[in-house]
C-alpha cells in the first residue's frame, strides 16, 4: 500500500473526534514505505504475473470443460462404469505403475482415468456413462494456465519455489503495506479518480489492498506454503531422515501398502471399493480414486471423499487389492495439521464455495493484480512528480502490464486452432511482442492499443470457439465461457472509448 | 443450494459496509450507532454462515464474497477530480531518502531474501522438531510459519536503517533454531 493518499481530503476537514488508532511516528512510516518501494519493485513483475495467472486460474475446470465440450457431459456414474474405465485403460497398458479415475463432480461433469502407455506417455482417456471410453482428453490450454500459475513452467522445485517466494514477497508486501498506511481505517472509502495520476494510482491501490485483505493474506501464505513445500520438507528430511524426503512425505499418506511386483490373482475391484464406501460414508461423495500397482499383489487404491460443507480436499480412504479398507489418511478426522494441509488448496484457488466464491476469487485476484499493477505506476508518478522520471520504465511496465491479456487470449485463439503447437511458446513470443511496444509508444497509446487487441483476441476467441463446437457443445460452461469472453471483450473495448474521451478532453 | 448461501449472505456485508460509510461520511449524532451497526452485521453475517455452509467453508465464503461486495459499495461511491484543478491537500508521507551505498543494497538483498529465508526455515524447523504434538501437526504448523516469518523478516531488513542490527538478530536466529533442530534431530 502507498502512504501517498493518506493526507488527501477532497472534502473539507470533518470535525472528529480523538482517533481510536495509536499514532504511528512518520519516521516508521517513511521506513516502512521505503522496504515497500523496494520489495514491489523487486519483485513487481513476478507477483504482477503470478497474481494474473493465479485470477484466471481459479477457472481451471471449466477452461478444461470449454476446451472440450463435446463431453461425455455425466453429472454421476454407477460405480461398475467407473470399474469398467479404469480395466479399459488398464487393458492398454496392463503394466502400469499407476491410474487416476476422476469421478464426475459438479465443478467438473466427467468420468475420465489418467495413465501412462508402455511408451511412457501420458494420456488422459473420458468415458462415457457406461464407462467405454470416449476419446482422449485434450486440452492444452487449460494445463498452459495451470501451469504457468503454479509453477512458471520451469522445473517443478525450481518453478515451485519461485512462485512461493513470490507468495513470501508479496505477504511481506501487505504487512509493509499495512504498517506504512496510518490511516488504513480512515479513508477506507475515499476513491477519487482523476486529477493527479499519482493520487488516483494511490487510491485504487489502498481502496483495494484495504477491503481485500482477508482474501490476500489467505492467498498470499497459503501460495507461499504450497510452493515452499519441497524446499521446507527437504530442509526437514536433511535434519531428521538423513535427507530421505520420501519418509517425510510418508507422514502424510495414511496407510501404508507393502510393495508386491508378483502378479494378484485378479485386478482390484473398484467397483467393490466404492460401494462399500458409499455405505460406511452415505453423506460423502467419492471425487476420485488413485491406483497403485495395479495387478501387482501389492495392488492398492486411494478413495477421495468430499463431504459437502466441509473447507477441505476431502478424506482419503485407503483400500487394499482386496477391497479390504485399511483405513483413512486422516484430512478430516487426523490431527490439527493434516486438516489445516487439507484445506490448503481449496482456500489458495476458490474452490470451496461454489461459483459465487469462484466470481469473487476472480474479481479479488484481479484486484490483487491491479494492486501490483499501481504500486509501480505510484513509484514512476512520484519520480515524475519530484522532477525524475523515467519515461522508458513507464513504457516498460504499462507494455508488460497489459501484454498479458494479449497472449492470454492470443495463446488460447491459438490452441484452438492448433492443439499440437505448445502453448507457453505462443504466449512468450506474445508476451514479448506486446512488450516490444513499449520501444514505439507513449504509455497511454501502449495501454490504449494492447487493451484493444486483447479485447479484440477475446472476442475472436470466443467467436472462433462456438463456430467450432458449435454442432457439440454439449457442456453449458461452453457458452458461458464464451459469453464472459465477450462481456469481458466488451468491458476492456468500453474502458478504452472512456479513456480517449479522457484525453481528448 | 449450500454454495448459493453466500450470495443470499451478501447483503448482510453489504448493509454493514454502507453503515460503516455512512459513519465515515462526516459527524452525526448517530455515528457510534453506525459504526457498531456496520462492525454487528459483519460478524452476524460470519456467524450465520456457519450453521448454514460449515464453520470453516462459511466465514472463509462471507469474507471473499462480502469484500467483494464491499468494494463494489467503494467503486460505485467513486468521486471525480477535475483534472485541470490542482486539490488542496496536506504533504503525503514520502519514503525515507536513503544514501545509495551499493554494499549496503547487497547487504539488506541477502538479509532479506537468504538470511531471513533460513532463520524462519529455522523457526519451522525448530517447532517442527522440537514442539510437543503430533508430527503432522507440528510439520504443518511449522511449515506454516516459515513464509510468514519470512515475509516479516524481509518487511523489517528492508525498512530498518540499522542493517547490522538486523543482521545480527537474523544470523542470531538461524543458529539458534537451526543448531536446536539438527540437535534434537528426530521427529
Amino acid at each position: 500500500m502507498d502512504g501517498s493518499t493518506a493526507a488527501a481530503p477532497a472534502k473539507p476537514a470533518k470535525a472528529t473526534g480523538k482517533p481510536i488508532w495509536p499514532k504511528v511516528p512518520a519516521e516508521f512510516v517513511r521506513a516502512m514505505l521505503a522496504g515497500h518501494s523496494a520489495l514491489g519493485l523487486a519483485f513487481a513483475a513476478l507477483i504482477y504475473l503470478v497474481c494474473f495467472s493465479g485470477s484466471i486460474a481459479v477457472f481451471t475446470y471449466e477452461y478444461g470443460r470449454w476446451e472440450q465440450p463435446a463431453g461425455p457431459v455425466l453429472h454421476a456414474v454407477t460405480p461398475q462404469a467407473a470399474d469398467a474405465a479404469f480395466r479399459e485403460v488398464l487393458a492398454k497398458n496392463p503394466k502400469a505403475h499407476d491410474l487416476f479415475l476422476r469421478l464426475p463432480e459438479p465443478a467438473y461433469p466427467r468420468l475420465s482415468v489418467h495413465g501412462d502407455d508402455p511408451q511412457g506417455g501420458e494420456h488422459t482417456w473420458f468415458a462415457d456413462a457406461s464407462g467405454r471410453l470416449a476419446g482422449e482428453q485434450k486440452t492444452p490450454w487449460s494445463e498452459f494456465q495451470a501451469e504457468l500459475h503454479t509453477v512458471l513452467h520451469l522445473p517443478r522445485a525450481w518453478g515451485g519455489f519461485i512462485v512461493g517466494l513470490t507468495g513470501v514477497a508479496l505477504l511481506s508486501s501487505l504487512v509493509s503495506g499495512v504498517l506504512s498506511h496510518p490511516r488504513v481505517f480512515k479513508d477506507a472509502f475515499a476513491f477519487r479518480w482523476g486529477g493527479s495520476k499519482r493520487l488516483q494510482e494511490a487510491d485504487l491501490h489502498n481502496r483495494i489492498s484495504v477491503w481485500g485483505l482477508p482474501f490476500h493474506l489467505v492467498v498470499s501464505l497459503t501460495g507461499a506454503f504450497l510452493g515452499l513445500t519441497v524446499i521446507i520438507v527437504g530442509v526437514l528430511a536433511l535434519a531428521t531422515f538423513k535427507g530421505d524426503t520420501s519418509k517425510a512425505y510418508a507422514l502424510f499418506r495414511g496407510p501404508t501398502v507393502e510393495d508386491d511386483p508378483r502378479p494378484a490373482a485378479k485386478v482390484i475391484d473398484i467397483a467393490a471399493a466404492i460401494t462399500n464406501l458409499k455405505t460406511r460414508y452415505p453423506n460423502a461423495r467419492p471425487t476420485y480414486v488413485f491406483i497403485e500397482h495395479p495387478g501387482e499383489s501389492g495392488q492398492h487404491a486411494g478413495v477421495n471423499l468430499v463431504t459437502e460443507g466441509r473447507l477441505s480436499r476431502g478424506e482419503t480412504v485407503v483400500v487394499d487389492g482386496a477391497g479390504q479398507v485399511l483405513g483413512e489418511v486422516g484430512y478430516e478426522s487426523g490431527s490439527v495439521g493434516l486438516r489445516v494441509l487439507s484445506t490448503m488448496t481449496p482456500l489458495h484457488f476458490g474452490w470451496f464455495g461454489g461459483w459465487p466464491v469462484k466470481v469473487a476469487y476472480l474479481l479479488l485476484g484481479l484486484g490483487l493484480t491491479a494492486v501490483t499493477s499501481s504500486g509501480v505506476a505510484i513509484w514512476l508518478a512520484r519520480r515524475r512528480d519530484k522532477g525524475r522520471p523515467a519515461p522508458r520504465w513507464e513504457r516498460v511496465w504499462i507494455a508488460f502490464v497489459w501484454s498479458q491479456p494479449a497472449a492470454y487470449a492470443f495463446s488460447a485463439l491459438i490452441a484452438l486452432f492448433s492443439p499440437a503447437t505448445p502453448v507457453v511458446a505462443v504466449w512468450g513470443l506474445a508476451t514479448l511482442a506486446a512488450c516490444a511496444s513499449a520501444i514505439v509508444g507513449t504509455p497511454v497509446g501502449i495501454s490504449l492499443a494492447l487493451r484493444r487487441i486483447s479485447a479484440g483476441l477475446l472476442a475472436l476467441v470466443a467467436v472462433a470457439h462456438a463456430s467450432l463446437h458449435f454442432a457439440a457443445m454439449a457442456d453449458p460452461a461452453g457458452w458461458i465461457v464464451d459469453a464472459a469472453l465477450l462481456g469481458t471483450a466488451a468491458i476492456l473495448a468500453a474502458s478504452t472509448l472512456k479513456a480517449l474521451r479522457r484525453a481528448e478532453a | 443450494m449450500s454454495p448459493l448461501w453466500s450470495l443470499a449472505l451478501t447483503p448482510l456485508p453489504l448493509a454493514g459496509a454502507v453503515l460503516l460509510k455512512r459513519a465515515w461520511d462526516g459527524p452525526s449524532p448517530n455515528r457510534p450507532g453506525f459504526i457498531l451497526g456496520g462492525w454487528g452485521l459483519l460478524v452476524i453475517a460470519i456467524a450465520a454462515s456457519v450453521p448454514l455452509m460449515g464453520p470453516a467453508r462459511g466465514p472463509f465464503a462471507v469474507l471473499a464474497v462480502g469484500s467483494t461486495a464491499a468494494l463494489v459499495l467503494v467503486a460505485a461511491g467513486v468521486e471525480h477530480r477535475n483534472a485541470r484543478k490542482k486539490a488542496a491537500r496536506e504533504l503525503a508521507p514520502e519514503p525515507s531518502d536513503r544514501r545509495r551505498v551499493v554494499w549496503r543494497g547487497w547487504l539488506r538483498g541477502f538479509l532479506a531474501g537468504p538470511l531471513a529465508g533460513v532463520a524462519a526455515l529455522g523457526c519451522g524447523l525448530a517447532v517442527a522438531i522440537c514442539a510437543p504434538g503430533q508430527i503432522q501437526s507440528r510439520m504443518v504448523i511449522g511449515g506454516l510459519m516459515v513464509p510468514f516469518l519470512w515475509a516479516g523478516g524481509m518487511a523489517w531488513t528492508l525498512s530498518d536503517d540499522k542493517i547490522l542490527r538486523a543482521f545480527a538478530v537474523l544470523a542470531g536466529v538461524a543458529v539458534a533454531t537451526l543448531g536446536a533442530a539438527f540437535l534434537k534431530g528426530a521427529l
